[in-house]
């Protein structure tokens, strides 16, 4: 036991310090800066969480990190536009407008996948509800703090956003027909569109109920305030273009009728999530300014992926929409940099293009483009050094910096488990942990989520 | 059972004797006497509030503490009790219990043929208590109080009260807004005359309805809390409003849900929130926080990683003795426990310790556990985890009394307080040590020896392993089932082809009927299922019910 107490202590003062280092010097890497072309032997100095600065024989302080990324890449810190990690509940299913509900509320800050997630060199998430109902609930932008309290991974100025879904999800096609058991509304695409206009109009005139009572209140100062609904204040927020809508979505027709709800009430869509017809919209989504978030290759899922194609990303971005290829999942999400990878695949982006899927772009998607997507002077220090190209199959990440503090270290992983072998041998021993004489059997493995499935019924075990 | 009026202070000396030969005719009816004068002599005295009298006299009279010291000496009147070699404690408060409450009130059997399966499942799900006229479903009432549904006596007072308890603070069983908590003494014939004090404080569970309604996830269950807070504070201030200007005031709809909101909102009464994990913690810390309210944490299991905030913010803890361990056999196959598991059942030992180093109040709590005799024998590994025994004895007695507003009439022996006492042969804590004598309200109580070697497992206990075939439509499946029972509750876990896990809101009445709930893996999917069913022949046979699916039956059964 007191072995154990000495190993944690030396651990946690080991965290206090990488906390505290203020200044690290990446020497003689090839930075893949995203805006700036390709750099090579080049060096990236990070001072107060920040790039300080990007070039050759750069100087650095007596006490800062001194890195040799000789052979090595530096790359921006990847960003997932679509993710549920971390997320101790996804869905909200029992209604079909749960604007109400926040991600916020259910973070869990020890969830491992994160730590996966950093392995894989992701920095910043969109944590998105579930897509059980046309108007979900709001999500979280978070750089992955993985050991540091939840404040601390929301990130500072992203724009608030919110989940919508469309199509076979929120009608709930799948679920069996029970006798007896009242099915929710809607149940067709004609019904989605209706539940999403009737909260719109809710909300249109509930932004009007306070309108009126703040110009009302001015001469009768007793006036007893409005109800304050929770619903319809986010979506007051959307007409006011003060939060950004992800929208999950499949099919041409239904991407177009949303594209005509936002127009009736004056609001933009920032995000089409999945959107494996978008290929076939792409100059109405182009046209009404909108991004896509999408799969790099998966089709056939389920009837309304049948037409998906992996071309999607290519044409998209051809007509000239902000595509990011994201995850939607917690095991797909440790290697965004392959799916990005494929789009130089299947319809011939460029690196730099390429790389813009799972950078730059869900940082524009996000609203956080001014603060990360790209290794520039002045930019958050969110990177990731890789021992080779990001985009061969071949390549790890060796260290994750966030704000210029290290998050993934693999000689720190590999180092430290010798000791959590021993810290676990020490704990097995513990009187709580022993097993009983007589007693139930131990769990079985639950499923996991699988990466080939959307968000609609999958809860984490 | 007979009725007590109110003892007046002078009587006769004919009903004195009479009711004494009554004492020794009939000792179990000690409880019920009507001497109410008591002297504990030559005992070590632990008052908690002062130093420690190695021998002294405790004097009890009319149901309060009437001296206590070296010095004092019993009245002529007084039943004089010899504690040589005793201790005498403050009556043990435990800070969090479901005790006095009538069994979960069973569904209606699920008759045959098909249809209604939905509705019929909604009736069947374990249903907290519902007000009338509520605004609100079952589970998100606030204005339910404890108070209006206890009922003294049963089983599991009297073998907490044998592990030392006189004092508890008892909630109903489950919910969102749980309602609103009483703290009883742990005798009296009568709900009355066990309320010391209620309501105490407002409960709030995170657990989402499971009835397909609104909240039916974590997400949903802060938002409605936050929801109903507001409105509750539109309520308050539109009635407020009202009040002042009747005439020509359109008069608002009343709601009681949303006016026993009111105290809470307003920072009057204190809130109750379960919560475990750090981030549970934190979370609750956040939404009172948000709302200004006077927060309690209950459970607190990981509180000391949050215990700068708690210390900072004054936000005590009712910490539970549930103390977590290892419940599954040792099989090759299994994979091994993830590190953060059997760490987190070491630390949750070291929680008691940590927190009273870093300042953080709080009470100890028997966290549903379902044997009495575990409170003390966790509390003493707390102990031997870093708590100082002193500080193990004031969670149990000044501290609860100190958070849940009683520290005047409870929590110590002072003069003055009510006499509830728990007086022992050996150190409070010591495994070896035995709990002699309780007085609660100042009246002796029957002290059952604790079983040793876990709950009775009577001829018609549940306690076993069972062996239980499933038919859902789709063939039988076989799992099997460990049970124990202790009174009317029941616990246990599952394992098999759908999944392993504990059972949870187990219920088995007298007569026969058994009831629980756990969650089960059906075609991928984690999903609730619902037991109900009758022992008979060493068999139980029922209905099984499981959200989104048709209602099947089970039969178990166990060796002879």
């Amino acid at each position: 036991m007191k072995r154990l107490i000495v190993f944690l202590i030396i651990l946690g003062t080991f965290a206090l310090t990488a906390h505290a280092q203020t200044e690290t010097l990446i020497r003689n890497a090839t930075v893949l800066t995203v805006t700036q072309g390709t750099l090579q032997n080049t060096d990236v100095l990070m001072r107060n969480g920040k790039i300080a600065a990007i070039g050759k024989n750069l100087k650095a302080s007596a006490n800062a990190r001194v890195i040799d990324a000789t052979g090595k890449y530096v790359m921006p810190g990847i960003i997932d536009c679509h993710s549920h990690s971390m997320l101790d509940t996804i869905n909200e299913g029992t209604l079909s407008v749960t604007s109400m509900v926040r991600t916020r509320d259910v973070l869990n800050t020890t969830d491992v996948d994160l730590y996966r997630e950093l392995a894989g060199g992701v920095t910043t998430l969109n944590l998105l509800h579930g897509s059980a109902n046309p108007i979900g609930g709001l999500n979280t932008v978070v750089k992955i703090k993985y050991g540091r309290p939840a404040s601390e991974f929301l990130f500072p100025g992203a724009m608030p956003g919110i989940k919508f879904a469309l199509g076979e999800n929120v009608k709930q096609s799948s679920r069996p027909n029970l006798p007896g058991v009242p099915r929710r509304y809607p149940s067709t695409r004609m019904g989605v569109e209706e539940t999403i206009r009737d909260a719109f109009v809710r909300a249109r005139d509930y932004k009007r109920t306070w309108d009126e009572y703040r110009e009302a209140v001015k001469k009768d100062k007793n006036l007893v305030p409005p109800r304050r609904d929770l619903q319809l204040e986010p979506l007051v927020e959307i007409l006011e273009g003060k939060r950004y809508v992800h929208a999950h979505c499949y099919i041409a027709s239904e991407i177009l009728m949303l594209i005509n709800i936002a127009d009736e009430f004056g609001f933009k869509i920032k995000t089409f999530q999945h959107v494996l017809e978008g290929y076939k919209v792409a100059k109405e989504i182009a046209a009404h300014g909108a991004g896509a978030s999408i799969f790099a290759d998966s089709w056939g899922y389920k009837i309304e992926a049948y037409d998906a194609i992996p071309y999607n990303a290519a044409i998209l971005t051809r007509a000239g929409v902000v595509v990011s290829m994201n995850s939607d999942s917690d095991e797909r999400a440790r290697r965004l940099n392959i799916e990005a990878a494929k789009a130089m695949h299947w319809g011939d982006l460029t690196e730099e293009q390429a790389l813009k899927l799972v950078t730059l772009n869900p940082a524009i998607q996000l609203g956080i483009q001014e603060r990360v997507g790209s290794l520039e002077v002045g930019k958050d220090a969110d990177l990731a050094i890789w021992n080779g190209h990001p985009f061969s199959v071949y390549s790890r990440v060796d260290t994750t910096f966030i704000d210029g503090d290290i998050y993934f270290d693999r000689e720190k992983d590999l180092a430290q488990r010798a000791a959590l072998a021993k810290e676990r041998a020490t704990l097995e021993q513990a009187e709580p942990n022993k097993p009983p004489a007589r007693g139930q059997s131990p769990q079985t493995p639950r499923r996991r989520p699988s990466g080939h499935e959307d968000d609609a019924e999958v809860e984490k075990p | 059972m007979g009725i007590w009026l109110p003892m007046p202070k002078v009587r006769s000396r004919l009903l004195v004797a009479t009711l004494l030969l009554l004492l020794v005719v009939n000792p179990l009816n000690a409880q019920r006497s009507a001497i109410d004068t008591y002297a504990i002599t030559n005992a070590r005295i632990v008052t908690v509030s002062g130093p420690v009298i190695e021998r002294g006299t405790v004097v009890i009279r009319n149901g309060l503490i009437v001296a206590a010291g070296a010095n004092a000496s019993p009245p002529p009147d007084a039943r004089v009790i010899d504690g040589t070699g005793l201790t005498v404690y403050p009556g043990l408060i435990d800070s969090y219990t479901n005790l006095a409450l009538p069994e979960a009130a069973p569904g209606p059997s699920p008759g045959g043929g098909g249809g209604g399966g939905f509705f019929l499942l909604q009736q069947q799900q374990a249903r907290p208590p519902s007000g009338p006229n509520s605004t609100q479903p079952a589970g998100l009432q606030p204005e339910v109080m404890v108070e209006d549904v206890i009922r003294p006596g049963g089983n599991e007072i009297e073998s907490w009260r044998s592990a030392g308890v006189t004092t508890a603070l008892t909630l109903p069983r489950s919910g969102i807004w749980m309602g609103q908590s009483a703290l009883i003494n742990l005798s009296g014939d009568t709900p009355q005359q066990m309320i010391v004090r209620s309501p105490v404080a407002m409960h709030v569970g995170f657990t989402p309805l499971r009835t397909g309604a609104y909240p039916g996830s974590l997400m949903g269950v802060f938002s409605t809390l936050r929801q109903m807070m507001l409105d509750a504070q539109r309520y308050r201030d539109a009635m407020q409003s009202y009040e002042r200007n009747p005439r020509g005031t359109r008069r608002p709809d009343t709601d009681r849900s949303l006016a026993a909101l009111i105290p809470v909102v307003d920072g009057r009464m204190p809130v109750v929130m379960v919560a475990n994990s750090e981030r549970e913690i934190t979370r609750a810390l956040d939404l009172a926080s948000e709302f200004k309210l006077k927060l309690i944490i209950a459970g607190g299991q990981e509180a000391e990683k949050v215990a700068e905030r708690l210390a900072k913010q004054d936000v005590p803890v009712l910490l539970s003795l549930n103390l977590p361990r290892r419940t599954t056999a040792a099989l090759p196959e299994a994979d091994p426990e993830p590190l953060r598991v059997l760490r987190e059942r070491v630390e949750a030992q070291q929680t008691a310790g940590k927190l009273a180093k870093a300042g953080v109040r709080f009470a100890f709590e028997s966290g549903s556990m379902t044997n009495a005799s575990d409170l003390l024998s966790n509390a003493n590994k707390t102990i031997e985890s870093g708590l100082q025994p002193l500080d193990a004895l004031r969670a149990f007695t000044i501290w609860p009394a100190e958070i849940l507003g009683v520290k005047d009439q409870l929590g110590s022996i002072e003069v003055g307080k009510i006499a509830n006492l728990t007086v022992t042969r050996g150190d409070l804590f010591e495994r070896n040590s035995r709990i002699t004598h309780v007085f609660i309200d100042g009246r002796p109580i029957d002290v059952r020896p604790a079983a040793p070697g876990g709950p009775p497992q009577g001829r018609n206990s549940l306690a076993g392993m069972w062996t239980v075939v499933i038919n859902l439509g789709q063939g039988d499946r076989t799992i099997s089932l460990t049970l124990q029972q202790e009174g009317e509750r029941v616990t246990g876990s599952i394992s098999g082809p759908l999944g392993a896990g504990e059972i949870s809101n187990g219920s088995a009445s007298n007569t026969g009927e058994v009831r629980f709930t756990v969650s089960v893996n059906v075609e991928g999917q984690t999903k609730e299922a619902t037991f109900t069913g009758n022992l008979a022949n060493n068999q139980i046979r029922g209905n099984v019910t499981i959200v989104g699916a048709a209602p099947g039956t089970f039969t178990a059964t166990r060796p002879n």
